[in-house]
């Protein structure tokens, strides 16, 4: 029986005329059905998940391992898999599915796990076959459904059923160029929409890119609300609900043995006069002494432990880090909320997504002398006044009380807030360049200085370290003398010294010297392949870069050719580079500004003028010919 | 029922040979160990690390019964330090029993954390690591001293290992293996220092301290992880006594047993007639190649725990298999053909070093079959690879090889061809606009390692990865280069033909690779080879240079010089860096560039070779002047000067 089936599946999908023939692996199906059901206040939710795929050819068999996540709001039952083999007819079971944990860079404890099996004798022309049954225990997470996936899916259907006394809110994102085709019926009281979308491409994560949920078409689904004896209850009818929601969980936040925060916060701030001094000082300590750890266990995933309890500890994840930072604040007189937000990759807002699907991260919101100030305890580095980079641009929900809340919107620093300033001597002795080179770095140059030091540079020494991330002249560069100040220090800029030796870096030919001053040649790697890239590109923050280098003519030298000025403006990104001759140097200025976190599609060939013209700016030498 | 388990417990309890983990305690009142300048600068540093390894024998029988203690005491300096050692993950595998964990910090002032025993998660089924008990150090600040001490009862292998060394210094590393009187063996390798006899509480012990442990480090050109101090151990059941042959025997019959077939399976020769139908006059390494490619093409290696895995009528049927199971799959075929076969039991040698003097179960990770007849091997569970030589990564290390009448040996796994990976590639240049860019048109071939690499990537990578790929394999590092061209060819997995060359046929274009310098102009040649690693060395080298595979280059770049125009700066084109044998004089590895003046053209030809893939520790800079001469290359620029 079921071959019949999957043999009039198969007719049915081959009628479309997408040609997918250079793939290797494809999604003939994926269809979710989620029922609603609704018994006095109670919900039944389901998902039957019922996917089909099939191997174009025998490359990628790899596909053939499966793997469904669950945790403690959800269970994964009835699953029936099974590969059709098309040349005999004939379909093998899974009949060996286990239950697996894994460990995970970024959280410690998740009460996560997975059921993974193998498909069985997947080879060119396999069909496999996945249904299984997702019940999903809390109302508030009916999750999101993805049109399109890694590989392309000839038929990706989400339909949702439910009870007239339900009502259901949905929101779709990116389907403008997919033709997602709405239905909606309504049979003996129970109303179903459908969402169908056919022959939808493949979407794969790119490099430089926003997240994929900033690309691929989805949808995400929610329970607006339900009657019950005449009257409605609100389960995420907007954010109203949403809100109130978390308001019922930071109720449950165990605010025991309290004194001991206060004592900590007493005694950071006891000298210290202004409010702001207050806040900051507040700041750098749970930035210094909190350790981000992050268990994610049910519900505890959303309440915030004890702030006692973390201080005890030493360690938390981002909402133990806020609740610890609220209870201190407010202690102190500061005006200060918990704030609950999504990173960069959620592109959501919460008007739109009324569900826990908008926001995956919690700060603080600090009101100090009517200036809005955002304190992410997770980022150790980012300065007082900053938040960290990757909720620019996010909304933020900040919770005022038990029934109140405030949406404001993270602005984006300005580039000035993050620069690097460098000043760079050069002498040339014997053919060798010789630098003296000063950096000073601010806001999120900083931040992210550090952090490439602390997490990148592994056990590789200081200088094969700069070799690698400044890059400065050639791979062959020797830096001596290298010294960093103010690493822990939150309120100075980064100090970076060094000198440097450049091997096979001046070019002399007869009485001729030919210099390049661009020992630094940032951007130069960033022109964007307009024909393969796919999707805007995403740029952590904006920045300025301030050079100036003084370029000591060696004695018997004059300067027979310096080059012009050359820049190129526009209002989100451009140089300026400038030659002088002073005495008996030359001094090259240069800028470079970049003021926005996103290149959009459209602006691509804008991005690679300003790089290419960047780059012809880098290739410039001066010459310095030996006086006769 | 309740009363026997008291009788039992106080009889164990009063047993006289009590085990040294009950009286082995941490400090009562611990204090913060003094940590020199140096070690102040470092994230974090071992104070002590210390393992002791029980063996003894039960009042009632004579099982084998095993303790593991371990203890360590670390001094966290900064945030990162904090990140490498306040997450402890203790493995159950193997483990009967927790005797007891407990953790402790003491911060900069003195005061003490114990670790709240409740936090202790458990984490089941991880991977395919099995079971594990987590838990976080708990009131760690920078400067503080992380103390962990706890003790497990094992089900008693008759061996085990542990690493001496971290990616840290460790002051004091200790490792304590009681065995009273029981016969043992142990063993400690890539350290000076010696075990000593001690005597633990009437009991005969070995120790082995080590000071001054230094952080292993990375480094390129070498294996760091499987180079760490280590220590090996064999303990036996009372009164017996083990040999390392007795063991190897076991193991030979054990595998042997299970994975050579006295006759085929009829399943799996249906199969064989499949592949061989209408098939004639075929080598016996076409035959081999043909089944290669089956098993690759309708075989999955599956990691879990499905006994029936390594089933081979189960195997046949679902076409999947574990890593041992795919093994029984090619015997089988061989076993049909009548091919010689022998398996071969090996380890990655970037994770560990096979020791043929010294059995333990760790070492015998990886699985190939070797056919002596065609001196190559298949490498059953690695998708990527197909008849040849043996795969990079096993290289170079020891396998214990089996025949098909259960005869066995040890040999290092080596190429048989020793050109078999090489780079050939031409470059013609030409420039154009007056100098405004230059269109470079390349012919590469790869082979070898190197082509099952490309091909590999390029059929199993997703888009991100074949973007990167082509990428690499157009002229890296030319920042603003545009891809005219790019063509592939033989870029299949399953190939026939022994070894053929992976081809890459491109044109680009780049402006930035011409530099203007007044009426002249610079042109960087050397970027035409592409980016080229650089070798740091400030501190003292510490592993053994082993490459990732012997290999060759032959370039040729021609460069054709637009009329009017003369190139001068050409000497930075002749470099030649060598590495010669000391009892040969022959150059083992080498980089060699020179140039030719043809008319109006400009010849550079390079050739580039490790022939050998170990080499001299002590002769390390002159490994490096070679690994380093193609980024000197790299660099060189000539200028072209109107006449």
């Amino acid at each position: 029986m079921r071959n019949i089936i999957v043999v009039f599946m198969l007719l049915s999908f081959l009628g479309y005329s997408q040609d997918f023939s250079n793939e290797d692996y494809i999604y003939l199906k994926r269809h979710e059905h989620i029922k609603i059901g609704l018994s006095k206040q109670n919900f039944e939710i389901t998902k039957h998940v019922s996917e089909q795929a099939e191997y174009l050819n025998a490359k990628k068999l790899y596909f053939a391992n499966e793997s469904m996540h669950f945790d403690s709001f959800t269970s994964i039952e009835d699953i029936e898999a099974y590969t059709y083999l098309p040349e005999s007819n004939r379909n093998i079971k899974v009949d060996y599915i286990e239950t697996k944990r894994e460990f995970d860079n970024g959280i410690f404890y998740s009460d996560q796990e997975s059921k993974i099996f193998t498909f069985p004798a997947v080879t060119k022309g396999a069909i496999t076959n996945l249904n299984y049954k997702e019940v999903i225990k809390d109302p508030h997470f009916l999750g999101l459904f993805r049109f399109g996936t890694f590989v392309p899916t000839k038929s990706a259907q989400l339909s949702i059923e439910f009870p007239e006394n339900v009502s259901i809110g949905y929101i779709d994102f990116n389907t403008k160029d997919s033709s997602v085709d709405f239905k909606q019926e309504t049979i003996k009281g129970i109303t179903t929409y459908t969402w169908t979308a056919n022959n939808i491409k493949g979407y794969q994560p790119e490099e430089d890119s926003e997240s994929a949920l900033h690309f691929i078409p989805h949808i995400i689904v929610y329970i607006k609300n339900y009657e019950y004896k005449g009257e409605r209850f609100n389960v995420l009818n907007d954010v109203n609900d949403l809100y109130k929601w978390y308001a019922s969980l930071v109720k449950q936040i165990d605010t025991k043995d309290l004194e001991k925060v206060y004592q900590i916060a007493d005694d950071i701030t006891k000298n210290l006069p202004t409010k702001r001094q207050k806040a900051e000082a507040i700041f750098n300590w749970v930035q210094d002494n909190i350790n981000y750890v992050a268990f994610e266990d049910g519900l505890g995933g959303f309440i915030p432990r004890g702030a006692a309890s973390v201080c005890d500890k030493r360690y938390g994840d981002c909402k133990d880090m806020a609740n610890l930072l609220y209870e201190m604040l407010n202690h102190v007189g500061i005006e200060a909320y918990r704030t609950w937000i999504g990173t960069r990759d959620r592109p959501y807002s919460y008007k739109e997504v009324p569900t826990p699907m908008v926001d995956n991260h919690m700060i603080i919101t600090a009101i100090i002398d009517n200036e809005t100030i955002f304190l992410d305890g997770t980022d150790s580095y980012v300065p007082f006044g900053m938040p960290s980079a990757f909720t620019q641009t996010k909304e933020a929900l900040l919770g005022i009380d038990a029934n109140t809340f405030k949406l404001i919107k993270v602005p984006v620093q300005k580039s000035d807030k993050s620069v690097t300033e460098v000043k760079t001597f050069i002498d040339i002795e014997d053919d060798l360049f010789k630098v003296s080179e000063k950096r000073l770095l601010t806001g999120y140059e900083k931040v992210e200085f550090i952090t490439d030091y602390l997490y990148k540079k592994d056990t590789k020494s200081e200088e094969e370290f700069l070799n690698t991330t400044l890059a400065l002249g050639n791979n062959k560069t020797s830096y001596t003398n290298i010294a960093k100040e103010n690493f822990d220090n939150k309120k100075e800029a980064l100090k970076l010294s060094y000198d440097l030796s450049i091997d096979n870096y001046v070019k002399k030919v007869e009485n001729k010297l030919f210099i390049n001053l661009d020992i630094d040649r940032v951007l130069s790697k960033s022109k964007i392949d307009v024909e393969d890239k796919k999707y805007d590109k995403k740029i952590d923050h904006a920045y300025q870069k301030n050079y100036m280098t003084v370029l000591n003519i060696p004695d018997g030298y004059s300067a027979s050719f310096i080059p012009e000025t050359l820049s190129y403006n526009s209002p989100d990104y451009g140089y300026t580079i400038t030659y002088t001759k002073k005495d008996n140097t030359i001094i090259q200025n240069k800028s470079i500004y970049v003021n926005t976190l996103s290149i959009k599609k459209q602006d691509f060939e804008s991005w690679n003028e300003f790089i290419k013209s960047l780059i012809k700016a880098y290739k410039k030498s001066i010459i310095l010919e030996r006086n006769q | 029922m309740i009363k026997n388990t008291l009788i039992l417990l106080l009889f164990v309890s009063t047993n006289c040979f009590s085990q040294f983990y009950k009286s082995y305690d941490w400090s009562e009142k611990p204090k913060m160990h003094s940590i020199t300048t140096d070690e102040q600068n470092e994230h974090s540093i071992g104070i002590l690390k210390k393992n002791i390894v029980e063996y003894s024998t039960s009042t009632f029988s004579s099982d084998l019964l095993a303790y593991e203690t371990f203890h360590t005491i670390t001094r966290v300096n900064d945030e990162k330090g904090i990140g490498q050692h306040n997450r402890v993950y203790i493995p159950m595998y193997d483990v009967k029993n927790v005797i007891d964990i407990k953790a402790r910090t003491i911060n900069s002032k003195g005061k003490i954390t114990l670790l709240n025993k409740d936090n202790i998660k458990e984490v089941n089924n991880v991977e395919e690591y099995g079971d594990f008990k987590i838990f976080a150090i708990e009131g760690v600040e920078k400067n503080s001293e992380i103390e962990v001490l706890y003790t497990v009862e094992k089900n008693a292998d008759l061996f085990g290992s542990e690493t001496l060394q971290g990616d840290y210094k460790i002051k004091t590393a200790q490792f304590l293996y009681i065995t009273g009187d029981l016969n043992s063996e142990i063993k400690a390798y890539r350290t000076t220092s010696k075990f000593e006899s001690v005597s633990i509480d009437g009991k005969a012990s070995k120790l082995l301290e080590i000071n001054n442990v230094p952080a292993m480090i990375e480094e390129e050109y070498a294996t760091p992880d499987a180079n760490k101090i280590t220590v090996v151990y064999q303990c036996f059941p009372k009164g017996q006594n083990i040999t390392q042959d007795m063991f190897w025997t076991n193991v030979v019959n054990n595998v042997g047993g299970k994975i050579i077939p006295e006759e085929i399976n009829s399943k799996a020769q249906a199969d064989l007639d499949l592949i061989m139908k209408d098939k004639k006059d075929l080598s016996n390494y076409e035959k081999i190649v043909l089944v290669d490619n089956y098993v690759k093409t309708n075989f999955t290696v599956v990691k879990n725990n499905n006994a029936e895995l390594s089933d081979i009528d189960y195997i046949l049927k679902n076409r999947s298999a574990s890593d041992f199971g795919i093994l029984k799959v090619y015997a089988n075929y061989f076993k049909g053909l009548g091919i010689k076969y022998e398996l071969v039991i090996t380890a990655n040698r970037f994770t560990y070093k096979f020791d043929p003097d010294f059995f333990i179960p760790n070492m015998l990770r990886d699985f190939l079959i070797y056919l002596p007849d065609e001196e190559k091997y298949v490498s059953p569970d690695r998708i990527e690879y197909r008849v040849g030589e043996a795969p990079f990564n096993i290289l170079g290390n020891y396998g214990l090889f089996i025949n098909e009448d259960y005869g066995y040996y040890f040999s290092k796994i080596v190429q048989s061809d020793p050109n078999y990976s090489t780079i050939l590639r031409t470059t013609d240049i030409t420039f154009n606009d007056d100098f405004e860019s230059a269109t470079l048109k390349q012919y590469q071939e790869y082979t070898g390692h190197w082509g099952v690499t490309n091909r590999a990537v390029l059929n199993l990578s997703n888009d991100q990865g074949a973007k990167e790929f082509k990428d690499y394999l157009t002229g890296s590092g030319i920042e603003d280069k545009v891809i005219e061209s790019y063509e592939v060819e033989n870029e299949e997995m399953n190939q026939m033909e022994y070894n053929k060359p992976f081809i890459v046929k491109s044109t680009i274009s780049s402006e930035s690779i011409i530099e203007d310098a007044g009426d002249s102009y610079l042109f960087q040649i050397g970027k035409v080879i592409g980016t080229q690693s650089e070798l740091y060395q400030e501190k003292e080298r510490v592993n053994p240079i082993e490459m990732t595979y012997p290999n060759q280059y032959d370039y040729t770049i021609t460069l054709e010089i637009p009329e009017g125009y003369t190139v001068e700066g050409l000497n930075s084109l002749n470099i030649d860096k060598s590495y010669k044998s000391n009892s040969t004089g022959e150059k083992i590895c080498k980089f060699e560039s020179s140039y030719k003046l043809e008319n109006n053209k400009l010849v550079v030809t390079i050739q580039e070779f490790y022939k050998s893939n170990e080499y001299d520790l002590n002769r390390y800079e002159e490994f490096r002047s070679v690994i380093n001469a193609a980024s000197d290359f790299n660099k060189a620029s000539i200028l072209f000067k109107a006449k």
